[in-house]
């Protein structure tokens, strides 16, 4: 169809959906908002995991040994750059729409394809740096090649999201749609992000004291934690904004494309997916569970070290015994982490080397955070293609226990260390509810030690390490780690000693890779975009 | 005074057909029948008679008294009086002044290959034919090289229509077969000429035949499945496991082979998910829990290991029957001429599941209304089926392709095909990553189907209003229609299987038409000679629409109960499209003048219009000039009595193209797309809104791409006929390049960018044919025919500022062999160098800094000389362009006895053979099949090895970059096709009212000399800026053939 058909509401609507639907990636997974590369994997929560032949282009991400030539790097900037174009094409065509489009449709359209714009810029700011600005006004052949990336993109993406706060509605008639609480927790995150504390704080406590989800649900926590990861809950209170995945609609992609080979592998038709064994949880993201005999984590890192490891089945054979760790862990763990002797969701206990592709390369543990029920096959889950591994499994960009934990951190630097706390115990409460640990034969499967922070905080520095630790814990493999290690300055330290630490398991893996400060924080701008363009307009990132 | 006088005309082969009699000074003429038989009324004092035919040379015989005449002509072995078959004319080769190759028509029924344009590889020079093993595939065929970055295949035509494909035909049918290479030859078919034009004209007939003709071809034979890649057997695989492990000083440990310092061959490799089992298993026990069916609860299976080894390739493979039928009527009368052809034609591939079927009608005639007025009509209807065919493009991407073969050599040779209660063996059993049983996935293929049938055809009219003037109009048409189902397996007994039983339906049609009008006219004053082509064409390329559905998990899945509508209401899918073709309209004229039978001048332009481009450029005009000197006919010559013929050619002209864009690409365009735009704003988890994205950005400016042509040629024959020379120097620049050009990634990627005139691309070459032909006694005779093509192509320019097409970058588990860069050949191989393996820790300590850097691992050069090896020392590393092809055939006759053979070959070309990074490394997927190779490769003891030590990691330095280690030199020499053939003498036929009656047995493929270590070195690709990548290659085998051609 051409341009001039899509002016009529129909088609300014089709024209939005389409910005949505690029959330996702479609099929580019790594373009995906999920960021299970970019920010899980580069942060240490998680490997590639599989063999190392299996999309080798991940390799020397993992290692840190990122050449702008790589084509996971292009995939991520152009799939992102798809959203920003379809985000132009609607305010484009904004301002051709018939008559019989209201002035109140403007309104919500335009907030709905600014929020979706900002979120699309975020994602190259954070990734990137900074990458050229293109808005509604430009197109192919007039300038856009000539763009060049010296503009900082922090005040277009905040200015696209004033816009859709102030304009879009606090309830939308589809779910899907962001609304004026997505927005202000998105802006909330921006300034956070640009260590604008105070206006980060004015925000989040609004977003906290006030706001609902599209579907008019006050925002709040789920009871149980691995409630945030089933298809069946979707859309809870909980779910900020979120990627709408669903099964069996003609096509894959709108299934959680991005995802359908982060399961264990050769499971046969007792386990989930089958395939591919990508995405296994780190050693040292399974060692940070431990909890001391309150119920706490180790921020002092010990967790490393000793006795506090958590045991394993590395190297232990498929057809020999093994005894799952019986020493304290925070029930989120078996949420987070598949590993040997725990029951992996409705499925079977996780047999460990037998679901492992290929264990010297990718350790002992397989991903589970968004892995399908086995109640859920064939109704939200989706056999159409080779692979049975995708679902209607929402994967939430803003979650309120994420927003809790922002609006920690903002207090602990503006506000007041107590109700940073308080934020923190919220989280923790409901990860220390009984009723949502992982069972076995009715009792919990493994030792679970947790508890709320009752004592108050001495200083900003301990308070800053266990707001950032809940952080790690609460929001592991959703994309957001190596995000924050960057953001706060730690990126060097902590990846550093996650690769010295879990390079002792994989040698062939991680050994040598190293994480070198004022590199490897951005990524290089993609190599044929600079061919392409010139170095006059695209300049490469430091270091590459 | 008339009187009747009969005789017959004969050669040296027998009996001349269709040999033309003519009363000298006289109306008077008729031809010879099927037995060289004729009958004329003579007239005057001294009757003497003319005859001809086309490769004989012309004799008089005086009648005398006689009333009875035999006579016997000679054979004219001068090539250059070959009739060339345009669409729009008939010329002689002797007149000709642009750069044409002809085929002989036995020359494309020799070898048993059904398609009709592999028969042509190494038959002209200058022609490139990259083709593969599998029956009924697609080829890539490029007169003169690659013009373009994409849209290269040449144009074809058939009985004066336009078709994109020759699939449809049979080679049996076929009479003439002319290549048109230059513009001078060429450009009279204007903006579709860039590429070459291969026309081809089917059998006739002939006029005054009286009798019927009936001939019958048939041949039968055998493809053999010949050997695959050498593999590891079970006890080295496991040591070499082991060995890997050890290299990088790694536990010992695999779910089979236990942990110890050596490894266990186990018994079983599965009891019921147990693995590695040593020791016996009562199986009587174990058969109560089997199960293969995952909808009927957990999979049980029992597999037992295979000590002996599997060999994979010979597990899918077979020895293949294939014959050929083709039945043919010809015949005429004092005004008519007619044939009617049938033909039939089954192939089976190598690969078991892979046939190819042709069934073929013709029926062509013609008819004098008036004197001077003849309809005819030329007809074809064609089905076709190919089953189990691999790769894109018609079969045509079959070598860059994960194929079955390719996981024939992926398999480890312990797994055995099936396991012990009759079910499919496979990966399921731990430790063997991700293959697939192949053997399976080819039986999965069995019930599937796809056909089509496809009519073909044109009428026309002739009118010779005055002498020497010619009107023709013919209306043309190509109806085409598919039908395809096929089932996807639920499957079991892999690592990866496949969660669904799966079906699949579609369908379409097209239909396109061409109508020509054009007026000939010729006249002869004096010395000189003028022939005039004026014409108008109007056509559609075809329009059509298609429909497909597919579907999960039926009910039952019995085949005659599956179909769209009882597959599940979740996930069924139905598709539609529509299309409409390219409209061309089309105006062109050819003048050609003779003087003197020495000098010969021909002007030719035509003027396109097309759909396919905006307003702003819709037309297109492509002129073209040449000249040529009959040098041997200037009295200075007449001494050098060893040249019988001489004459020098030049043309220069310009041709178009516009194969490579799309007709949309006018506009901008934006569309839905379930997969690329839908989404589920309800969060409704099973449905999706439909949304809507930019799909083309549109550039309404774009043209014809232009090819500017110079060819310099000379057509000689010398030593009194025996040998015949044509060489041609030739230069072919295309300009105005039509490209997509990628565009900055902020205007959205999922548009695609609009086709631009912007690149330049170079190809010059050099053409020889070379026939010699002689007797060595009187009943021994021999021709040797040698053609070749030596080709450069070059890229010339991409865009300002832009080296190398940037949007071309295949990848092949992330690796990037080709570049498309700007100094090199289309297609070329890109990366790093390997300059030898690190010897020892010594050597990578004092080489530049390089990831991953380790003993046993591929040192690359430092291109840039910085001291630092990364993307900036990635550098050219050949092309699969091949810079020389050339075919021979030699033939020897000896009485009754035909002994002919053919070899063909490529030169200069690399192979980029990426199926070693599945074989020869043990991390790019641990535990699959590990290749013999690899006992070479580097260990400190074994410096000299170019295969990399086997070890686990996997880094820059091992297996993961597109390197010099997989590019192979590609060139080869193969002895296609060995004949020989016996004609039953006359004598003996006569009795049994035969005409003809030969017998021949052939053997193919007898062998290849090649250094390539992949299957074949035939490799080849379905897109012109991206071929010559060896993944799964379908080899081209060995094998026989006999057959009988009789005639009646």
């Amino acid at each position: 169809v051409g341009k001039e058909q899509l002016s009529t509401k129909k088609g300014l609507e089709g024209a939005l959906i389409s910005v949505y639907s690029n959330l996702n990636g479609r099929a580019n997974r790594m373009a995906s908002a999920t960021n299970w590369v970019w920010g899980s994997i580069r942060g240490g929560d998680a490997n590639k995991g599989t063999d190392p032949g299996d999309f080798s282009d991940i390799n020397p991400i993992q290692r840190f040994e990122n050449l702008s030539t790589q084509g996971v790097i292009r995939d991520k900037y152009t799939g992102t750059y798809e959203g920003v174009a379809r985000a132009n094409a609607v305010l484009q065509l904004l301002t051709t729409a018939t008559a019989e489009v209201t002035d109140a449709d403007k309104k919500r359209i335009s907030a709905e394809a600014r929020f979706l714009r900002a979120h699309y810029y975020f994602e190259l700011k954070k990734t990137f740096g900074n990458t050229p600005y293109v808005d509604e006004t430009l197109d192919y052949g007039t300038g856009i090649e000539k763009v060049k990336n010296d503009v900082d993109l922090w005040p277009k993406i905040e200015a696209d999201l004033k816009y859709a706060y102030d304009n879009l509605p606090e309830t939308q008639a589809a779910v899907g749609r962001a609304n004026k609480w997505a927005a202000a927790s998105y802006l909330a995150k921006v300034y956070l992000y640009q260590k604008k504390y105070a206006d980060a704080k004015t925000l989040f406590d609004l977003v906290i004291a006030n706001g609902k989800t599209s579907n008019g649900k006050k925002y709040g926590l789920v009871p149980k934690y691995a409630d945030i990861y089933r298809a069946s809950n979707d859309n809870n209170e909980e779910s900020i904004f979120a990627i709408q995945n669903a099964a069996n609609t003609g096509s894959v992609n709108n299934a959680f494309p991005e995802f359908d080979l982060n399961y264990p592998y050769n499971t046969g038709p007792n386990g989930p997916g089958n395939c591919c064994g990508f995405f296994q949880p780190s050693f040292e993201l399974g060692n940070s569970f431990r909890t001391s005999a309150a119920g706490l984590p180790l921020l002092d890192g010990s967790y490393n070290v000793g006795a506090n490891q958590v045991k394993t089945d590395m190297g232990v054979g498929a057809s020999e015994t093994f005894t799952p760790d019986a020493g304290n862990l925070d029930p989120r763990i078996d949420h987070s982490i598949g590993r040997r002797g725990i029951p992996y969701l409705d499925w079977q206990d996780h047999p460990g080397a037998a679901w492992i592709r290929n264990q010297p390369n990718g350790g002992p543990y397989s991903p589970k955070k968004y892995t399908y029920y086995k109640s859920d096959v064939g109704s939200l889950q989706d056999n159409s293609t080779w692979t049975p591994g995708y679902t209607a499994l929402n994967f939430t960009i803003i979650r309120f226990a994420d927003v809790l934990l922002m609006a920690a951190e903002c207090e602990v630097e503006v506000g007041s260390l107590e109700k940073a706390r308080d934020y923190v115990n919220q989280v923790r409460k409901r990860a220390a509810n009984p009723a949502g640990f992982v069972t076995k034969a009715g009792a919990p499967a493994a030792k679970y030690v947790i508890s709320t922070y009752d004592a108050p905080w001495t200083d900003k520095a301990v308070a800053r390490d266990a707001v950032r630790f809940e952080r790690k814990l609460e929001l592991s493999g959703e994309g957001f780690r190596f995000f924050d290690l960057v953001r706060w300055g730690i990126a060097e330290k902590e990846i550093n000693a996650y690769l010295a630490y879990d390079s002792k398991f994989l040698p062939g893996t991680l050994g040598g890779a190293k994480f070198t400060p004022n590199k490897h924080e951005l990524l290089p701008l993609p190599q044929d975009q600079i061919d392409l363009l010139g170095k006059d307009v695209l300049k490469q990132n430091p270091g590459y | 005074q008339d009187r009747k006088v009969t005789g017959k005309v004969v050669a040296n082969d027998g009996p001349v057909p269709g040999a033309t009699i003519l009363l000298k000074g006289s109306n008077v003429g008729t031809s010879a029948d099927a037995n060289g038989a004729f009958t004329i009324n003579v007239s005057g004092a001294n009757p003497v008679l003319v005859i001809s035919a086309i490769g004989y040379k012309p004799q008089e015989v005086t009648v005398g008294n006689q009333s009875v005449v035999n006579v016997k002509i000679e054979d004219d072995v001068n090539a250059l009086t070959e009739v060339i078959v345009t669409g729009y004319s008939i010329d002689s080769r002797r007149e000709t002044t642009g750069a044409v190759s002809t085929v002989k028509a036995k020359d494309l029924t020799v070898r048993p290959s059904g398609n009709v344009e592999q028969q042509l590889q190494g038959r002209v020079a200058g022609l490139t034919v990259i083709t593969n093993g599998q029956p009924g595939t697609a080829s890539q065929v490029r007169v003169r090289g690659f013009g373009a970055f994409g849209g290269n295949e040449p144009l074809y035509v058939v009985d004066g229509v336009p078709v994109g494909s020759t699939d449809f035909l049979a080679p049996d049918d076929i009479e003439t077969t002319t290549v048109l290479k230059d513009a001078a030859a060429a450009s009279i078919y204007g903006a579709r000429a860039a590429n070459g034009v291969i026309v081809y004209t089917t059998k006739k007939g002939s006029k005054g035949a009286k009798k019927l003709n009936i001939s019958y071809d048939g041949m039968y034979g055998v493809t053999l499945a010949g050997e695959g890649q050498k593999m590891m057997n079970p006890t080295d695989f496991a040591t070499w496991t082991w060995n890997a492990k050890r290299n990088s000083n790694e536990a010992f440990g695999h779910p089979q082979f236990g942990s110890g310092s050596t490894p266990v061959i186990p018994d079983y490799l599965t009891v019921g998910g147990r693995s590695g089992v040593v020791g016996t298993v009562d199986l009587a026990a174990e058969k109560a829990k089997y199960n293969v069916d995952p909808t009927a609860g957990s999979i049980y299976q029992v597999v037992k290991a295979n000590k002996e080894g599997t060999d994979w390739y010979k597990a899918i493979t077979r020895n293949a029957a294939l014959q050929r039928h083709s039945l043919g009527f010809s015949g005429g009368g004092e005004n008519s001429r007619f044939y009617i052809g049938f033909g039939a034609q089954n192939q089976q591939g190598i690969l078991k599941g892979n046939d190819f079927t042709r069934y073929t009608f013709r029926a062509n005639s013609e008819f004098n209304v008036l004197k001077n007025v003849r309809i005819g009509q030329n007809l074809q209807f064609t089905y076709r089926s190919i089953l189990g065919q691999s790769g894109g493009a018609g079969g045509n991407g079959v070598a860059a392709d994960e194929n079955d073969i390719l996981s024939a050599f992926r398999m480890p040779s312990i797994i055995p095909i099936y396991d012990e209660f009759g079910g499919y063996a496979g990966t399921a059993a731990k430790g063997f990553n991700n293959p697939r049983n192949p053997v399976a996935s080819r039986d999965g293929l069995a019930n599937n189907r796809s056909f089509n049938a496809n009519g073909f055809g044109n009428i026309y009219a002739e009118w010779d209003p005055i002498p020497g003037l010619t009107l023709r109009s013919s209306l043309g048409g190509q109806y085409n229609n598919f039908y395809n189902w096929g089932y996807s397996r639920l499957q079991y007994e892999n690592s990866e299987n496949n969660s669904a039983f799966g079906y699949n339906e579609g369908g379409g049609w097209s239909f396109g038409w061409v109508l020509t009008n054009t007026a000939t006219y010729k006249k002869q004053f004096g010395k000189h000679n003028v022939e005039v082509l004026a014409g108008q064409e109007a056509l559609n390329t075809g329009k059509g629409r298609n429909m497909s559905g597919n579907g999960l998990n039926p009910f039952s899945t019995d085949i005659n109960y599956v179909n769209l509508s009882n597959v599940s209401a979740s996930g069924r899918v139905v598709n539609s499209s529509l299309f409409s073709g390219v409209n061309f309209y089309s105006l062109f004229g050819r003048v050609n003048y003779i003087f003197n039978d020495k000098y010969i001048i021909t002007g030719v332009v035509r003027r396109d219009g097309s759909s396919r481009f905006g307003a702003n450029n819709r037309f297109g005009a492509f002129p073209a000039f040449s000249a040529a000197w009959r040098i041997s006919s200037e009295p200075f010559m007449k001494q050098l009595t060893w040249v019988s013929d001489l004459k020098i050619r030049g043309g220069y002209g310009t041709m178009g193209n516009s194969n490579n864009v799309d007709p949309n690409n006018q506009f901008s365009l934006y569309g839905a797309s379930i997969g690329n735009s839908a989404y589920d704003i309800n969060g409704s988890n099973s449905s999706t809104a439909e949304g809507y994205y930019r799909t083309r950005i549109g550039n309404p400016d774009a043209k014809w791409e232009t090819s500017i042509t110079k060819n310099i040629g000379i057509d000689g024959t010398f030593l009194n006929g025996k040998l015949d020379v044509v060489i041609d120097f030739w230069q072919k620049d295309t300009k105005d390049l039509l490209y997509q050009l990628p565009i900055t990634a902020t205007a959205g990627p999922f548009a695609s960018p609009p086709s631009v005139n912007i690149a330049k691309m170079a190809n010059k070459g050099i053409d020889i044919l070379v026939t010699n032909r002689g007797r060595i006694t009187k009943d021994l005779s021999y021709d040797i025919t040698f053609t070749g093509g030596t080709l450069s192509n070059e890229i010339v320019s991409v865009a300002p500022n832009v080296n190398y097409l940037t949007n071309v970058n295949p990848g092949f588990r992330g690796i990037n062999p080709i570049r498309n860069q700007v100094g090199y050949s289309i297609s070329s191989f890109y990366g790093y160098k390997v300059i030898g393996l690190f010897q020892n820790a010594e050597e990578v300590k004092n080489a530049p800094t390089q990831d991953g850097a380790g003993p046993g691992r591929f040192r690359y050069a430092d291109i840039n000389g910085d001291g630092r090896i990364n993307a900036d020392d990635r550098t050219y590393l050949g092309s699969p362009v091949p810079k020389f092809t050339a075919g021979m055939s030699l033939g020897f006759k000896y009485k009754g006895w035909e002994l002919e053979a053919y070899l063909n070959g490529f030169f200069g070309n690399k192979i980029f053979n990426v199926s070693k990074w599945f074989t020869d490394f043990y991390p790019s997927f641990a535990g699959a099949a590990i290749s013999e190779r690899v006992k070479d490769s580097w260990t400190p003891s074994n410096p000299g090895a170019t295969t990399p030590i086997f070890e686990t990691a996997s880094n820059f330095s091992t297996n993961t970059q597109s390197n010099s280690f997989y590019v192979e030199n590609g060139s080869y020499v193969r002895f296609q096709n060995i004949t020989l053939g016996y004609n039953l003498p006359a004598s003996a036929l006569s009795k049994a009212r035969i005409q003809r009656l030969r017998v021949f047995a052939s053997t193919n493929n007898i062998f290849t000399l090649t250094k390539y270590q992949g299957l074949d070195p035939g490799v080849g690709g379905n897109a012109d800026t991206n071929f010559g990548i060896d993944v799964g290659n379908y080899p081209l085998t060995k094998g026989w053939t006999i057959g009988l051609n009789l005639g009646f």
